[in-house]
């Protein structure tokens, strides 16, 4: 049986493999501009986290019945390769989906566990997730889909 | 002396013991008539036009700055003072206001023993009578300005769609006359133009008939005014106060007026400018309106001014994405070989990066301005949109200026709510199509032209607005493609933004076009710049951050058009150009830090 700790730990540990992921996407992308962006990326997940960090310590997730909006965009669009020549379009698709992924893995967590506490646990989790969906698919929204 | 005499003081004292002849107080408040002419009043509605102060006989009015008032958009942020030692009360002030802000209550008695009292500042200052329900208001009927605007003879839709005839056929000089005359020269809208241009001024030359004193004052800001006359966004004309209650001056129809009356041959000889050499050269990347219009101003300073254009021709999205029957090849020309004429010097075919490196430009030129536009179309990044009945909207345009033909068929869905899906539209329209939009939001949120959206529906588009392409897929017939779209519910933006479209999966369509055409948004290509200098450059999201004057963190580069900013329209580019000439010029003078 897991604890609350280490199920923290999981999470901050998945936080700190996805903002390598952006940073080290970003040395090897060949654009400036994406450069700068990923880094973005890799510095948004090293704030989430800062923020699992503090849970640990004693802050509270978001609460498991708080509404996040679903925007639904990664649903319908392709799955991309992140390449050394990604665009802005496809590093923010692949972000969206990435965040999409984590919030589908600790709601099926929620489901698989029968724990009260740890159940609340992966439910706030995966609001969290599914806040930092939201924000990628904002971005996309406006970035990308300016004139739709 | 009479006994009579003698006693006569006596007999006052009898009128001491009667009722006195005159009031207690003569001065107490009376009521005013229901529409007495008496203390002003003024609304929140008030935007500081200022036409109370122009209009008033006495100068009893001055417009003043308020604290706690900011300046902006569609507000002067200053406020009518009223001197009621020069006030005669003729209401002209109250006739005349645009928005219908300012009144008079019928509170007419202020009584001080300060004489440097009688200024106020009418809905402002705190005053007994500013909560006054009674007083003079004008008459609903009773109008002293003109609020309808001068139409614009036009091609009907029939005629329009049958070619790529310029649909907008210009005024006569009677009817921009007639329209120049309803302007009340506030220049509210100077200050929302992006180039902030003299509005006023050119309007008044168009009064007096005077196009050279027009065109001088329309090339101060703006050197593509025969192009803005046609296509500008006229943002002014949104804030411009005649709007509040009737339709706003034709502002972009009046510039239009001055270019269409002065033929390209007299420029010269109007503008007067005479190029002094100064030694330096500037390159410039980039032949659109922020390139050109950059190049333009750099030349008059003396400048020797390089344009490298990756395109046959310049102009950039004005000459690739903007069609001929909204701005003729001719009139885009008319700006542009002005320009030229002056000496500036454009290689066509050029690509930067390819044909000549980025750095050799940093290492040639004493200073570098970058508006190379967003021109890569943003891909839909859905299910089959590999399929080639998939076309651009970019493509088409370019393709239709250019005199290919695009081949978009009998059957055409378009796929977004820009200028650039508008356009594709009424082209595929122009070309025989029978065309439908689809756009993920409403059609008041789309990003188009309003001009352009009706013109499109009254052409004949079908606008489906709440659709959201989630697939494509092969047809029956290779030659046609399938796509499947979802409706979508709008939530509010929790920050004010836009509405968000949300697909709702349980509401699915599926139609069959012979091309589909993808116009969802643009952005830019910047791979040309090594990294040594691109490390050095500010960006946020796929857009440069300028500096002061332009200029990023590489001092000699100075940046500015639709890459540089968020606004993209060809009016920004153009002050852009403008604002980094004026930059490359204090940078190269030593007054602007590098």
């Amino acid at each position: 049986m897991h604890t609350v700790d280490e199920i923290l730990d999981f999470a901050i540990e998945r936080e700190q493999q996805a903002a390598d992921f952006y940073s080290n996407l970003a040395e090897r992308a060949n654009s400036a501009w994406m450069k700068e962006m990923l880094l973005g990326f890799s510095k948004e997940e090293m704030r989430h986290k800062g923020k699992l960090k503090s849970v640990k310590l004693g802050d509270r997730l978001l609460n498991a019945d708080q509404h996040v909006q679903d925007l639904k965009i990664a649903d319908y669009l392709v799955d991309v390769e992140p390449a050394e020549d990604i665009s802005l379009q496809d590093a923010l698709i692949v972000a969206m989906k990435r965040e999409k992924a984590a919030y589908r893995l600790y709601s099926d967590m929620a489901r698989a566990i029968d724990d009260p506490e740890l159940k609340t646990m992966f439910l706030g989790l995966a609001q969290e997730e599914a806040k930092h969906k939201l924000y990628f698919e904002v971005q996309y929204d406006d970035q990308i889909m300016r004139d739709n | 002396m009479s006994l009579k005499d003698l006693i006569s003081p006596f007999y006052v004292w009898q009128r001491a013991f009667e009722k006195p002849y005159t009031q207690k107080r003569p001065i107490e408040d009376r009521p005013g008539a229901p529409r007495y002419r008496g203390f002003h009043m003024n609304s929140e509605d008030c935007i500081g036009c200022g036409t109370c102060e122009t209009i008033c006989q006495n100068h009893a009015i001055d417009m003043v700055p308020v604290e706690g008032l900011e300046q902006r958009s569609g507000d002067s942020g200053l406020r009518p003072r009223f001197d009621y030692g020069r006030c005669c009360w003729c209401a002209l002030c109250v006739d005349i206001c645009t928005t219908r802000s300012l009144r008079m209550s019928n509170h007419y008695a202020w009584i001080t023993e300060d004489p440097d009292a009688f200024h106020f500042t009418a809905g402002t200052d705190a005053m007994p009578w500013n909560q006054n329900s009674l007083g003079y208001r004008r008459d609903d009927d009773y109008h002293l300005l003109v609020h309808e605007r001068i139409d614009m003879q036009a091609l009907g839709a029939e005629e329009s769609v049958a070619g790529f005839d310029e649909v907008m056929k210009g005024y006569t000089e009677e009817q921009a006359v007639l329209e120049a005359d309803r302007c009340v020269e506030c220049g509210i809208c100077v200050a929302t133009c992006p180039a902030h241009m003299a509005i006023p001024d050119y309007i008044r030359a168009v009064r007096q008939r005077d196009y050279e004193a027009g065109l001088r004052l329309l090339y101060e800001t703006n050197p593509f005014s025969s192009t803005c006359g046609r296509i500008c966004t006229h943002r002014c004309e949104t804030v411009c106060v005649m709007g509040y209650q009737g339709d706003p001056i034709a502002i972009r129809w009046l510039k239009r007026a001055i270019v269409d009356r002065v033929p390209a041959e007299r420029y010269r000889e109007i503008l007067g400018d005479e190029v002094v050499e100064n030694g330096r050269k500037v390159g410039v990347i980039g032949a659109g309106p922020g390139g050109m219009s950059a190049a333009y101003y750099l030349r008059r300073q003396g400048y020797a001014v390089t344009v490298y254009e990756s395109q046959a021709r310049a102009g950039g999205m004005l000459r690739y994405g903007v069609p001929s029957y909204r701005l003729p090849d001719d009139q885009l020309d008319k700006d542009l070989e002005y320009i030229r004429s002056l000496g500036v010097e454009v290689k066509f075919n050029t690509h930067i990066g390819r044909d000549v490196p980025f750095r050799q430009l940093i290492e040639d030129y004493d200073a570098l301005f970058l508006a190379v536009g967003l021109n890569q179309p943003s891909a839909l990044r859905i299910q089959g949109e590999e399929h080639p009945r998939v076309l651009s909207g970019l493509q088409v345009l370019d393709d239709v200026a250019s005199g290919r033909d695009p081949g978009v068929g009998s059957k055409v869905a378009v796929i977004g709510g820009g200028n650039v899906a508008m356009d594709a539209a009424r082209v595929s329209r122009r070309l025989g199509a029978d065309v439908t939009v689809l756009y993920r939001r409403r059609i008041e949120d789309m990003p188009a032209d309003p001009e352009e959206i009706h013109e499109s529906q009254a052409e004949g588009c079908k606008l489906v607005q709440q659709a959201i392409p989630v697939e494509i897929k092969n047809a029956a017939s290779t030659s046609q493609v399938t796509i499947v779209w979802g409706e979508a519910e709008m939530i509010a933006d929790d920050k004010g933004g836009r509405p968000r479209p949300v697909l709702q999966e349980d509401r699915m369509h599926e139609e069959t076009y012979d091309c589909i055409i993808a116009a969802i948004g643009q952005g830019g290509q910047l791979d040309f710049i090594p990294a040594e200098y691109r490390d050095r450059i500010e960006f946020k999201w796929n857009k440069f951050v300028p500096g002061e004057y332009q200029q990023t963190g590489l001092p000699k580069l100075f940046v500015g058009g639709d890459i540089a900013n968020s606004r993209a329209d060809a009016i920004s580019a153009i002050e852009d150009g403008h604002h980094a000439a004026r930059g490359i010029h204090r940078f190269l003078t030593g007054t602007l830090d590098g």
